[in-house]
This record gives structure tokens, C-alpha cells and sequence, in this order.
């Protein structure tokens, strides 16, 4: 990595500390890209398609909707749409980003942007708003980006090694909603967030029908309108319980 | 081919969502109502997926909830992911659950 010079004593400094934050995540991480790498193959997808998808699309969730939705013949155009709008999420983290690497050459921004997730978002985001700024400081990025990317990787080569050899018995694609309960119940903390993540998962049942898998769409449709709709209406209550006193 | 051709799409896409911001084509302010509704994102696709995941029978893909031991499961998990808040730990006790139940009944 020559045009990424890693000589400056700060740079490498905020490099292995990225690194270093990251990697408590990792726990997290490591299963999820284990199930991915079962469930590619389980798809019908094959090794290498699995394998090139944590490279091309590198978004644990999307991925997995990928597979799900290939597995049931979805069409290309609804296909490529669901899961591009699981990963919509990330034009936020770039927005808060920009701020701190919009003075960042263009080769720099194409590559922290592909880095961007939202783990590697959290861990150094955190480090720019929590210390001071300094010129090297989009290392730290590089660095919590590079962590999650190369076990990201790893884990899913593990599921698509060990994934054949292990027995029906275990039915592990239901590794799959149990890994997105472990990543939607902790989110789930205030009155707006559970109601969506309720008419989400009933609208789930009730589209059913649809022909096409239209129902994830809808359905996710459904429950982001009503988080939406309720946290507005809970911040207007709130203003107008304000002006009264 | 169109499994690849797939790939490259939502990757592309994807990559968009992540670079445009960086880049100076997109403005730098959203309407406050877009950025509301873009935090419900994730939270309502994943529960989109975990729910029919649950009641839906992958052999005949009707709704079921007799003998169905993904409920128990499911139930087991997202007890143990509200106070563990760990991947790991919720997948293994979820998973447990339904081999348990598979064993005994």
C-alpha cells in the first residue's frame, strides 16, 4: 500500500489503534459471517459467488436478504432493489463522515467509503467526536475498516468450508432470524423502534400472498412508516407539553 | 450469470450509499423527516425476516403453530439478546432450544 503511506509515526498510530477498537466486535461479527457462508451455499449459490459477495456487497444483513430472496426465485429487479435498501442506512453514516473527511483526496474517500459499515462507523466515529481532531486521525477509520473487512472475509471462507460437513440435524439456517434478533432486540428501546419492528413483523405474515417476495419490501414499507409516524407524533406531544408549562 | 450480474448491482448500489455522502455530488442536509424514517431502516427489514422465519414452514410454507418448535426458540432468544445483548450467546441458546426440543419430543 504505497499510495496509503503508513510511515508517519500518528498515522500508524491511529491505523493500530482502529484496529484495536475493532476488535472487540469481532465476536459479532465472526458468527454472523460463519452463518452467511452456510446459508450462501445452502441458497444454491456457489463458493465463489458466496465468497465474492462479502467482497462486493461487505454488508452482513444485505447479504444474507440476498440469499434468502435468491433461494425463493426472486425476480432480478426486486431482488437487486430489497437488498440495496437494507444497506440505505449508510448514506446517514456518510453524512456524519463527510464532515470529518471531505478534505480527504479522492482515492481516500473512495476507499473509506467502501469501508464504511456500521460497526467500523460506530467504533471511529466515536473516536472523532471524543478526542482531539488531528490530521491523521482518517487512519483510525482505515484501521477499525480493514479489521471488520478481513474477518468479515474470513468468517464467511470458515461457513463455506465447515457448512457442507455439518448435519441437518442442526437446521442452521434458523442461525438466521436468531442473528437478526441479536441484532434488532438491542436496538429495541424506545416505544417508536418496537412498534416498527411489530407492524414490520406482522405485515411480514399478512403479505404473504404477494406474489415476487413483494411482502419483505412492504412489509419493511410498513414499519418503517409507523416508527416514523409515532416518533413524530411523540416529539410533537413533547413540544406542545413544553410550551404549556 | 444473472446471480453475478445481481451481485454487482446491489453491490454497486450499495457502495453508492456509502461513497455519495463523501462525495460533493450529494447536498449536505437531509430533510429531518428522511433522516427519522432512515433510522427505522434496519430495525424493520430484519423484523420483516425474523417473523415469517419463525411461522412459516420452510417444507410447506404454510403458517403454522402447532408443534412448531421455532416459536420456543425464538422466544429463547430474544429473552437472552435483550439482557446478554451477545450475538454469540443468543445464536447458541436459540439454536439449543430447537435442538432440545428435537431431541426430547
Amino acid at each position: 500500500m504505497v499510495i496509503f503511506s503508513l510511515q508517519n509515526k500518528a498515522s500508524l498510530g491511529e491505523f493500530l489503534e482502529g484496529l484495536k477498537d475493532c476488535l472487540p466486535l469481532q465476536i459479532g461479527v465472526v458468527p454472523f459471517g460463519i452463518v452467511f457462508g452456510i446459508v450462501g451455499l445452502d441458497a444454491g449459490l456457489t463458493p465463489l459467488q458466496t465468497f465474492l459477495m462479502s467482497s462486493i456487497l461487505f454488508g452482513g444483513a444485505s447479504q444474507i436478504v440476498f440469499t434468502q430472496l435468491y433461494a425463493s426465485g426472486t425476480p432480478f429487479a426486486i431482488l437487486v432493489t430489497t437488498v440495496s435498501a437494507v444497506n440505505l442506512r449508510h448514506i446517514l453514516y456518510g453524512i456524519v463522515m463527510s464532515e470529518y473527511l471531505q478534505k480527504l483526496p479522492l482515492k481516500w474517500r473512495l476507499l473509506l467509503g467502501y469501508l464504511l459499515t456500521d460497526e467500523a462507523f460506530a467504533i471511529s466515529h466515536q473516536r472523532f467526536t471524543q478526542r482531539h481532531c488531528s490530521e491523521s486521525m482518517h487512519y483510525h477509520l482505515l484501521g477499525s475498516g480493514i479489521m471488520l473487512w478481513s474477518c468479515w472475509q474470513i468468517s464467511t471462507i470458515i461457513g463455506i468450508i465447515a457448512g457442507p460437513k455439518i448435519p441437518d440435524f442442526f437446521q442452521l439456517s434458523f442461525a438466521v432470524p436468531l442473528t437478526f434478533i441479536a441484532v434488532v432486540v438491542p436496538s429495541l428501546v424506545h416505544f417508536p423502534q418496537i412498534f416498527a419492528s411489530l407492524i414490520s413483523g406482522c405485515a411480514a405474515l399478512v403479505f404473504q400472498f404477494l406474489p415476487f417476495n413483494l411482502w419483505l419490501i412492504i412489509a419493511a414499507t410498513c414499519g418503517i412508516s409507523a416508527g416514523t409516524a409515532s416518533s413524530y407524533l411523540i416529539n410533537l406531544r413533547q413540544k406542545q407539553k413544553g410550551f404549556r408549562q | 450469470m444473472t446471480v453475478w450480474l445481481a451481485i454487482v448491482c446491489a453491490g454497486c448500489l450499495t457502495f453508492a450509499t456509502r461513497f455519495l455522502p463523501l462525495s460533493s455530488l450529494m447536498p449536505k442536509t437531509l430533510p429531518n423527516w428522511l433522516k427519522l424514517a432512515m433510522k427505522f431502516v434496519p430495525m424493520s427489514v430484519l423484523s420483516a425476516i425474523i417473523v415469517p422465519a419463525i411461522f412459516i414452514s420452510p417444507e410447506t410454507g404454510a403458517f403454522n403453530i402447532q408443534d412448531n418448535f421455532r416459536i420456543g426458540a425464538a422466544v429463547t432468544a430474544i429473552i437472552v439478546a435483550y439482557y446478554t445483548r451477545s450475538t454469540v450467546i443468543t445464536i447458541l441458546s436459540g439454536l439449543s432450544v430447537i435442538w432440545l426440543l428435537t431431541l426430547l419430543l
